[in-house]
């Protein structure tokens, strides 16, 4: 840092220019400190295989068809070596396929802990077979499954339709594990050894492997820059093909900075899934970021299907696309001339390691495959209340002086907040679950004053440990021997944060159990109830590692990072979810962000994008990266409000508030080197502008709630591309600059610099949408051009939807518990309108436990609205009544008679805005938690 | 910070709506004496704004019904309400309506938490003698820092007085010193007319004089010059040759060695007269080493011209030199006026009470760090390393219009890295002594700072006491 305090004007000219090219150098990502598809070995493997006859053939007499399952053994004609075909065909229209080695030379790994249990298997059944394969019932809707033997394929039919097709490109590719031939000791005996072993009919007498594997660069190490990969098990790479007919569009597979609809790999780089800490990442690239999740959605307007390819090793997808590339005319071509193919799209899978475990979800609806999804790996989290709310963040809030100051900023200026947020900087040298005593003397102080506000606050508690003899974290793990170990079999080191640093393994239980006990309150000193936790750097970071990240050949119990790299963020996540339900006895509901994750990682909490930067691409960017999330279960997620490099113009920094109120989790943050940037430091008419956008947030929260509760219920997403509600309007499948949440709320957030208005794509035709500010209604399916100035958020209500807000919005939302509900009703065009209400406690498992919660259906028809119970099982006393009934599209009427089940009547006053048709009902007064109905006459 | 603004023009409106019927108005919750007239118990209420008649029993009945919040001020039912804490014993003051029954104390008298299951104690009485005493304290500290301030404000005059005083005294010198200089430079020019015409009626002399070898009054040729060292006129010039008839410019009585008589003849023995005229005449013709004996300057040179001549030339020196001289004086008169010019010109406040902080520097020590602030000057920080880094230079005034100076911004310190230029804000506070009171870095290279003094007292302070309604 030092050398940057040199005047320029000492320097040669040539010195500046130098220092000017890096440090503008430094505002985008070094591509060079990550892998292309070309220097990570088995992907420039994999890849120089090209479509054609698949050299496997399934050997149909050794199917075996059990009540659960059909296994099959598929041989390898070039090498002989036989793979283990297994087909499940799983509850709720699923079809799991495993292709594991049938005799591997020692276990490859299978990924534990992701699925919520072993999915429960229908039986499958023959429906007929002949030496070419055997075609087999998966059940409903005249789904078929049919097995080819030579060459091997799988095809998955419904009618006389495919649906998809499994290696139909010949692409199935498996390195079966072998012994190094350059060290061996005996060479052919151990060869043959092995090979007659695996081969388990030597009568059928096989002849020796044709080809012999020849040994290529990278198969057993490989280097990139100055990291030397060890790989002792040499190559293991495993790679499948999909092909899906008739689909044009494929989504998911975060985590990629780039649009929710996901283009054709062709010529470029595939997808790749691998979790790193991406410094200053840009934006549209298919480079892996800090998260992952294997799973891909496909969708045509006839249908939506999945594919969860369950493997946490390096994986990269390549998507091609016979549509991809055709101009819009040339696709009308086809069109007009009766098109000469059908779209399709090809996947392929590749992976580092491990075995191929595919789940096939079969749709057929948006809906279904989400629940399908969900059955498989859970749901979200149901976060607590407040977490939904704003959040406060900055790297750093210095001192507890500061804390107190930017807490009483937001009261001074009016704007409420629910959570303020401690980096790094909070401990004592980066070793977590400690404070820096001078800054932060008092912590429980500092969280008593919180809580008096009844806000609460996040502290940083990163997974690496600063390597210190005088640190108890790290002697207890030391000790126990928790932590990552190198090759060589010492602790791995690494360099973070804190400087030396070690990682404990968070794939063994007992390690899990012991970082979870940490969270105690005795243990964490200065914790208290409102304090919540954020796992950074969880990839895991590791400065001075291999692409910023632990090296592959480091060792997890037996097995290697290599193996299981893309799971370790999860694990650090679930440790600490479950230390925060522990310290509470079990009855708080956890609050974790975290930044890196995996298919499953929505059990445990909330994740956001990462390192993002001030800029224009980074806010539009943050809706098809939350959307891609949303699609594969991740409901909770965020990207930095402002811009966590850079410092954003106050209008960037506006409208990433007016984006971010909308998007599930909403905070703040920026870098340490940025000037300070709370709301109201950028004059009063950004303040209000700020304070407007953070207020709408919380008026809305009964609603975002209530969404939430359904995501943790049944797996549905909570942003939702348009799609998903409308999976037949072809206009919306690759619609990224705006979105719904739930199904009733559209959102177009202005993301254009200096824009005049904003162009909205509202859907739905014959439907009705009303502009949630000025109740002007619109007809569905046009685009609907929106004038717009510095505090216009486009957002629109669905007509046939029923939203409770909480219309007066106070320091916190934990302030707004008791209050009553405004319900917009919003009419259909056959004035018909449905909606619902979700109430607990707001931050226990009682609503589970002890189903103490109030969930209820508003229906509006026939000129009367009512509230009836959803749950009757449930039980939940509340004080929040309904204090305002607005209802858009409506017409006047000559009364509103309200209506108790103890059969009381009383007339409402209302008033009605025949300009708008908004009629507004004053203070029916009734409980939130009751049965009613109000009449108009 | 939500200040009793003013809505004189409401009270006169609605003066002239009421019409003066003797009912006791009943407890309006939230609501200040001065605005009770607004809410006398009748069968209708108008919103305060005029906008809307609603029954009375709809005010305070927990929904918002005026568009400007004045039939809710009690409850938390209008978005844009406030409600009146009375605080009996302490300073009353309005809060926005949304902390009304929302679990938080935020009137002492609990006045605000009617309805929630916090239990607030009414802690007014305790504030109320807490603040006295702070406010007393601060009465004090006040009235000692308004004293030291005008203490300080009359040294400042005085300060300012013995400035100008000293301007006006470096101006009269450096006038005095700018007449000199007319009249030296005009002494030196003409000195140095006179020796010029003086030498060229020499040269024109020698001219037209006869051109005998040995005479120094004609302009010599290498070939006469080579001549008079070929003493044994072999038609070169040897070592000895050299060593016999030159010595060092310096030291005429020294004898020049033989390798400083070759390396005088570009290396050799013996030379040539175009050899000659390449190396050792060239040297001569310097006059910076050697000299042929007997002779004083360079060859080619006046040197030994007759005294008139010699008078004129140093009379020239002298007068030269005298004006150097006086051309220093005058620059370094001239600098110190800029300076103080430059000093006197910086707004040391309204009556430049802060003139006494020039010169002075103020340190603070916090945790490994020691800052120092120099009014108008700079503020650094020093590290335990000793390591100084300028944390910004001397900028501008930048408090608020109606009160400038309060705070003082120092900018274009050292930059950071990957950042901007350090800069310090210094907040001014008043107090009894001048003293750096905290420093803080509230974003990366971006300080803030207080600074004690009692020339930031204002009076105006001293009129706003505690006033609580009883």
């Amino acid at each position: 840092m030092a050398a940057f305090v040199v005047s320029p004007l000492k320097m040669g000219p040539l010195l500046v220019l130098w220092l000017a090219v890096c440090l503008s150098g430094t505002w985008a990502v070094d591509r060079g400190n990550f892998k292309t598809c070309d220097q990570s070995a088995f992907c420039k493997r994999q890849r120089a295989l090209k479509p054609g006859q698949s050299p496997y053939r399934a050997l149909l007499e050794t199917l075996e068809l059990t009540n659960t399952k059909l296994t099959l053994q598929l041989i390898n004609d070039n090498n002989k070596v036989r793979l283990l075909l297994e087909l499940y065909r799983l509850q709720g229209n699923m079809t799991r396929v495993k292709i594991n080695e049938l005799k591997p030379l020692k276990p490859r790994f299978e990924v534990p802990d992701v699925l919520i249990n072993d999915p429960p298997t229908e039986p499958l059944s023959l429906l007929s077979r002949d030496e070419n394969g055997v075609v087999l019932s998966l059940g409903a809707d005249s789904q078929r499954l049919i097995v080819s033997a030579k060459p091997f394929r799988l095809d998955i039919m419904e009618g006389r339709e495919v649906l998809l097709s499994l290696n139909s490109r010949g692409l199935l590719a498996f390195e079966h594990l072998r012994i190094r031939k350059d060290t061996k000791v005996d060479p052919e005996g151990t060869e043959n050894k092995e090979e007659t072993e695996a081969a388990n009919e030597p009568a059928e007498g096989e002849e020796k492997a044709k080809e012999d594997e020849k040994v290529e660069d990278g198969m057993w190490e490989e280097t990139f820059k100055s990291h030397t990969d060890s790989k002792p098990n040499g190559p293991s790479s495993i790679s499948l093909d999909f092909s899906l007919p008739g689909v044009e569009n494929v989504y998911g597979i975060p985590e990629h900075a780039d649009s929710l609809k996901l283009k054709a790999t062709d010529g470029g780089d595939p997808y790749r899934l691998f979790n790193l800490d991406v410094f200053q990442y840009e934006v549209f690239n298919p480079m892996a970021l800090y998260g992952a999740i294997p799973v891909m959605l496909s969708h045509s307007a006839q249908r939506t299907m999945g594919i969860f390819w369950l493997n946490a090793a390096e994986t990269w997808v390549d998507i091609s696309s016979n549509t991809a590339g055709k101009t819009v005319f040339g696709q009308m071509l086809d069109y007009v001339q009766g098109s000469s193919e059908t779209p399709q799209t090809d996947v392929r899978w590749i992976s580092e390691s491990g075995i191929i475990d595919v789940f096939i979800m079969l749709g057929p609806t948006p809906a279904d495959v989400f629940s399908q999804y969900a059955s498989l790996t859970g749901t979200q989290a149901f976060p607590p209340l407040s977490a939904l709310a704003y959040h406060q963040c900055r790297w750093n809030y210095n001192d507890q002086e500061d804390v107190a100051a930017v807490d009483q900023g937001f009261d001074d200026h009016d704007i409420p907040y629910d959570f303020i947020w401690l980096d790094i900087e909070h401990t004592d040298g980066k070793r977590y679950f400690t404070w820096d005593h001078h800054k932060f003397p008092q912590p429980k102080d500092m969280l008593q004053g919180l809580l008096d506000k009844r806000r609460k606050m996040v502290t940083i508690v990163d997974p690496h440990i600063k390597v210190d003899s005088s640190y108890k974290i790290h002697n207890e793990i030391r000790s126990k021997g928790f932590y990552v170990k190198s090759k060589d079999g010492g602790d791995y080191e690494g360099w973070c944060w804190p400087g030396n640093s070690g990682y404990p393994d968070f794939t063994n239980p007992e390690m899990r159990a012991w970082w979870a006990s940490m969270f105690a309150y005795d243990q964490y000193e200065g914790s208290m109830e409102n304090m919540y936790t954020w796992n950074d750097m969880n990839e895991p970071s590791v400065f001075n590692g291999p692409e910023v990240t632990m090296h592959k050949d480091a060792l997890h119990g037996n097995w290697e990072n290599r193996d299981l790299h893309n799971l370790y963020g999860l694990y650090v996540q679930r440790a600490t979810a479950e230390g925060l339900i522990e310290r509470s006895g079990g009855v708080e509901r956890p609050f974790v962000l975290a930044r890196a994750f995996f298919a499953g990682s929505q059990r445990y909490g909330a994740v956001w994008t990462g390192d993002n930067a001030a800029e224009w691409d980074h806010l539009k960017i943050s809706i098809p990266m939350c959307l891609s999330l949303g699609l594969v279960g991740v409901s909770f997620c965020g990207a930095d409000v402002g811009g966590f490099f850079k410092s954003p113009s106050t209008e960037l920094l506006v409208r990433w508030y007016q984006t971010g109120a909308y998007q599930p989790f909403f905070r703040a943050h920026a870098h340490l080197d940025t000037p300070r940037r709370e709301p109201w430091l950028f004059g009063p008419e950004n303040t209000a502008l700020i304070r407007e956008a953070v207020r709408q947030r919380y008026a809305l929260l009964p609603y975002w709630y209530q969404l939430f509760y359904h995501a943790h219920h049944s797996g549905q997403p909570v942003m939702r591309p348009l799609w998903v509600e409308y999976p037949q309007d072809t206009a919306t499948f690759s619609m990224d600059d705006q979105f719904l949440l739930g199904r009733d709320l559209l959102v177009h957030p202005v993301t254009e610099e200096g824009a005049r208005g904003v162009t909205a794509y509202l859907p739905g035709k014959g439907e009705v949408w009303f502009d949630v500010h000025t109740f002007q209604k619109h007809n569905g399916a046009q685009n609907l051009y929106i004038p717009v100035t510095i505090s216009s958020i486009p957002v629109f209500q669905r007509g046939g939807s029923i939203i409770p807000r909480k219309a007066r919005v106070r320091r916190s939302s934990s302030c707004m518990e008791h209050d009553p509900y405004t319900l917009f009703v919003a009419l259909s065009p056959k004035r018909f309108a449905q909606g619902e209400l979700y109430i607990d406690d707001g931050h226990t498992f009682n609503f589970d436990k002890q189903k103490q919660f109030i969930h209820r259906r508003f229906s509006f028809a026939n000129n009367a609205l009512s509230s009836r119970n959803l749950a009757p099982g449930s039980q939940f006393t509340t004080f929040s009544w309904v204090e305002k009934i607005v209802i858009l599209g409506a017409s006047k009427p000559s009364k509103a008679t309200l209506k108790t089940p103890d059969g009381k009547e009383s007339l409402l006053e209302f008033e009605f805005d025949a300009s708008m048709s908004v009629l507004t009902l004053r203070k029916p007064g009734v409980n939130a938690g009751l049965d009613w109905t109000v009449v108009l006459q | 910070m939500f200040p009793n603004c003013s809505l004189g023009h409401c009270h006169i409106i609605i003066a002239v709506v009421l019409w003066s019927i003797c009912v006791d108005s009943r407890k309006i919750r939230g609501i200040s004496l001065s605005y009770k007239r607004f809410y006398r118990e009748r069968k209708s209420f108008l919103c305060i704004d005029g906008s809307k008649m609603i029954p009375f029993d709809q005010v305070n009945d927990d929904y918002c019904d005026c568009v400007d919040g004045s039939d809710e001020p009690g409850t938390a039912a209008c978005p844009n309400g406030r409600f009146y804490c009375t605080n009996l014993g302490y300073r009353s003051h309005y809060i926005p309506s949304s902390r009304v029954n929302d679990g938080i104390c935020d009137c002492c008298d609990a006045s605000d938490e009617y309805r929630s299951q916090t239990p607030c104690q009414n802690t007014c009485r305790n504030l109320g003698q807490r603040e006295r005493a702070e406010v007393e304290g601060q009465m004090r500290v006040l009235g000692e820092g308004l004293r030291l301030k005008q203490q300080l404000i009359e040294e400042g005059v005085l300060t300012w007085r013995e400035k100008q005083a000293q301007l006006r005294d470096l101006q009269r010198v450096s006038d005095d010193l700018q007449t000199q200089l007319d009249d030296l430079r005009k002494e030196e020019a003409r000195r140095k007319e006179e020796a010029d015409a003086l030498r060229e009626r020499e040269i024109g002399a020698r001219e037209t004089a006869d051109n005998s070898p040995t005479s120094h009054y004609r302009p010599e040729s290498p070939i006469s010059v080579f001549k008079e060292l070929d003493s044994n006129r072999d038609g070169s010039i040897t070592v000895d040759e050299v060593q016999a008839k030159l010595s060092p410019v310096q030291d005429e009585e020294h004898a020049l060695s033989e390798d400083e008589a070759v390396a005088l003849l570009g290396g050799v023995h013996r030379v040539d007269l175009s050899r000659f005229e390449e190396t050792l005449w060239t040297s001569l013709r310097t006059g910076d080493n050697v000299t042929i004996k007997g002779r004083h300057g360079v060859p080619g040179s006046l040197a030994d011209e007759d005294p008139n001549i010699k008078a004129a030339v140093s009379a020239a020196e002298k007068a030269a030199a005298d004006l150097k001289r006086v051309e220093d004086a005058y620059e370094t008169v001239y600098m110190e006026i800029r300076d103080l010019r430059e000093k006197l010109s910086i707004d040391y406040g309204s009556e430049r009470e802060f003139l006494f902080l020039h010169n002075q520097c103020f340190q603070l020590k916090v945790h490994e760090y020691i800052y120092e602030l120099c009014p108008f000057s700079q503020v650094t920080q020093k590290s335990a390393s000793g390591e100084v880094v300028s944390l910004g230079k001397w900028g501008s005034w930048a408090g608020s219009p109606e009160n400038q100076y309060c705070q003082m911004r120092y900018e274009s310190g050292e930059p950071c890295w990957q950042g901007p230029t350090r800069n310090t804000m210094v907040m001014l506070i008043c107090g009894t002594e001048t003293a750096l009171r905290s420093v803080k870095e509230p974003s990366k290279c971006q300080y803030v700072m207080e600074l004690q003094t009692p020339v930031s007292c204002q009076p105006a302070l001293r009129q706003r006491g505690i006033h609580s309604e009883l």
